[in-house]
């Protein structure tokens, strides 16, 4: 792709025309790597892991710690946090307009970037 | 009776479940460069995210680029050589400059739209102090990122086995392909991540470890026993005159030098920090970001320092401050009550985010670097007036060079470490002046272009003058912490009497072109680009800042 031809092609009012269609594929893409489904995952799975160990393993692990069944309270900690990120990312996804801002600015970024608002 | 591993050796015995998620994680990071790449479309998301990240994302990256090798295992490190008086780095330090940077400094740096604090730099004074600002800030930074490469590479032989080129390697290797991917993105990203896993990492050490040493009051009565009580207080034996505390310098010193001068110098004007606040989407998320920080940060030593203790407590004699053929350093705390304590499962976790943080100091190191080098430097100066897709690309390229001269500096670290060690010192120097610039030219609209520019160099100059001499002659100060504070708040002086001076005597720029960029000249609208919930109380920068302070009133009050 030439991205020179593309932005000299460009209507002035900037941004990318798209569809509704189009936007709700952004909006779904964008929201599906959220990072908090990313940190409620890996925090979910390690919980999961640390957790299984913890109830194989009790009796070593209290004897390295002194009496906490380390692993297994850590895991449980990890699954509930885990939970919550999903929980959050649920509740309060990223706004439409936040996605579809950063896309429709594209021309503006370019001229930062290239410098020229600092003359 | 509580030494249970007696030897040296801090060697982790890890099990392939430790293993696998270790892997798992870095999986997931590689995995996030790729979803960062597909949103790289203008030089602007590589640098600065696009300016779109809400604050609770640029605020943890925000604390997490500075929870590096050295910022956990050397603070763990303090709290077993100095005890709590490692706080002051925290309480003393570091918050209060963040609540400094939100409320004070940031209206500034975001209303007037630079994209890196020497850009800053150049809208307030002009040509010469940039480039002196841009060039140190590069060279130096490239240069810490190799010096943590080889602090890394060390850390991981000595837990893992590997050997050090492998380290230096592979997890250059990972940090080059994340960056080079999805710019300061995958940066922040994982910064966020690395938080929580080492946390999740560091909370079951302090837990575990305050168990086997009979809790804090096992805690206080074996610190008693074999090591001096001081350790457990902040502000004991610093009056004037009569100094007795561990870091060798009175209270005035720990407040101007170590608070005022070092900290606020580190979290207002160092790029690498600051440039996390930059990618928030607006005016209110990137004051935030510092706000968001500090609460993270408040309690952080509580899992570092702590241990640190614990460590004091239970190793005692077996630690020294330098290192030798199979003896323990104040720096191998973090790992050796790892080894005692933790069992597979939460080793994992602890391991990873160890491994997570020394990667991640790097990886803000090189994604600052890159910024200030294309658009400071580059841009600027060599190539001016190209297209964006151009920056973008220069941007990844310098990206894989900065990698390959950090990769360079760590092999040249493995061989003298002695001069990497003086090195990073020297360029601690940098930031003190910097700031002490940036706040004469923040309140004082006269300041000109060369009155900033011989007072940065003379800032730089006067600590190293002061560093020399405490190298000739170490009686001059109790400790190097000592003579560091001493140091900043000379450096900081300096800067003070040579802007003054050199501005009266130099023509200064119009109050046209200073709108903005500094106190009372022009008006910053704090508000023209706040979003829907921006005005919750709850979001109130002032509200934040305060809390935060109060927090750093009460945390000491256990340990006066």
């Amino acid at each position: 792709m030439s991205d020179s031809n593309r932005s000299s092609s460009r209507a002035p009012a900037g941004g990318l025309s798209l569809t509704e269609e189009q936007k709700r594929q952004l909006v779904r893409s964008t929201r599906r790597f959220d990072l908090r489904r990313i940190l409620g995952g890996l925090f979910l799975l390690y919980g999961i892991i640390v957790t299984i160990v913890g109830l194989v393993n009790t009796s070593a692990d209290v004897h390295q710690t002194g009496g906490i069944a380390i692993n297994i309270w850590t895991g449980i900690a990890m699954i509930v946090l885990g939970i919550l990120f999903f929980v959050w990312d649920r509740l309060y996804p990223v706004p439409e307009e936040d996605i579809l801002k950063n896309l429709e600015r594209e021309d503006e970024e370019k001229a930062v970037g290239e410098g020229h608002e600092l003359g | 009776m509580l030494i249970a591993a007696a030897d040296n050796s801090i060697r982790l015995n890890l099990s392939w479940i430790d293993y696998v998620m270790i892997v798992v994680y870095f999986a997931v990071v590689i995995g996030i460069g790729f979803i960062a790449r597909t949103r790289v479309r203008t030089s602007m998301d590589f640098f600065l995210s696009g300016r779109s990240l809400p604050a609770w994302i640029t605020g943890l990256a925000f604390v997490s680029a500075n929870l590096g090798a050295t910022e956990i295992l050397g603070m763990a490190a303090n709290g077993a050589q100095i005890g709590m008086s490692t706080l002051h780095y925290y309480l003393i330090g570091a918050v209060p400059a963040m609540v400094f940077l939100g409320l004070v400094m940031m209206p500034f740096y975001y209303a007037s739209k630079v994209r890196s604090v020497p850009e800053f730099m150049l809208r307030r004074f002009g040509k010469a102090p940039h480039i002196v600002n841009a060039i140190a800030f590069a060279v130096s930074n490239i240069l810490i990122a190799g010096i943590n490469l080889y602090a890394m590479a060390i850390v991981i032989e000595a837990m893992l086995g590997w050997p050090e080129w492998v380290a230096i390697v592979v997890s250059a290797g990972f940090v080059l392909v994340y960056i080079t991917l999805g710019g300061l993105s995958s940066a922040i990203y994982n910064e966020v991540m690395q938080f929580f896993v080492i946390i999740a990492g560091l909370i079951p050490l302090t837990i575990v470890g305050l168990n086997r040493v009979g809790g804090w009051g096992g805690l206080v009565d074996s610190l008693e026993h074999t090591e001096s009580a001081q350790k457990l207080s902040t502000w004991a034996g610093t009056a004037i005159g009569h100094v007795t505390n561990p870091i060798g310098a009175d209270w005035l010193a720990i407040v101007l030098g170590l608070g005022f001068v070092l900290s606020f110098g580190y979290w207002t004007t160092n790029f690498t920090e600051v440039q996390r606040a930059f990618s928030a989407k607006n005016m209110s998320a990137a004051r935030r970001t510092p706000l968001i920080g500090a609460f993270p940060k408040l309690f952080i030593p509580f899992i570092v320092v702590i241990p640190g203790l614990i460590g004091a407590a239970v190793l005692g004699n077996q630690l020294s401050g330098t290192a030798g053929a199979g003896k323990l350093t104040y720096n191998d705390v973090i790992p050796k009550l790892i080894q005692m304590y933790l069992p597979t499962g939460v080793l994992g976790v602890a391991v990873t985010g160890l491994v997570a943080s020394f990667m991640a100091g790097m990886a803000a190191n090189v994604s600052s670097f890159n910024t200030v080098f294309t658009y400071d430097i580059w841009q600027r100066y060599i190539k001016p007036r190209m297209s964006d897709e151009h920056y973008l690309r220069v941007g990844r390229w310098v990206t894989i060079i900065g990698v390959l001269v950090g990769i360079a500096t760590a092999f040249i670290a493995a061989g003298a470490a002695n001069i990497m060690t003086y090195l990073q010192t020297l360029f601690s120097f940098f930031n003190a002046p910097l700031f002490g610039v940036f706040i004469l030219g923040l309140i004082w609209k006269r300041m000109t272009s060369a009155g900033a520019l011989w007072s940065y160099l003379a800032g730089i100059a006067a600590p190293t003058v002061v560093w020399i001499s405490y190298l000739v002659n170490p009686s001059l100060f109790n400790t190097g912490t000592a003579e560091t504070m001493y140091g900043a708040i000379i450096s900081f002086a300096t800067v003070l009497v040579v802007g003054v001076v050199i501005s009266l005597f130099t023509r200064p720029k119009p109050d046209s072109e200073l709108a903005g960029l500094v106190y009372g000249v022009g008006k910053i609208d704090l508000k023209s680009d706040a979003v829907v919930g921006d005005q919750a109380w709850y979001r109130s920068p002032a509200l934040l800042g305060t809390i935060a302070l109060i927090l750093c009133v009460v945390l000491y009050l256990p340990f006066l």
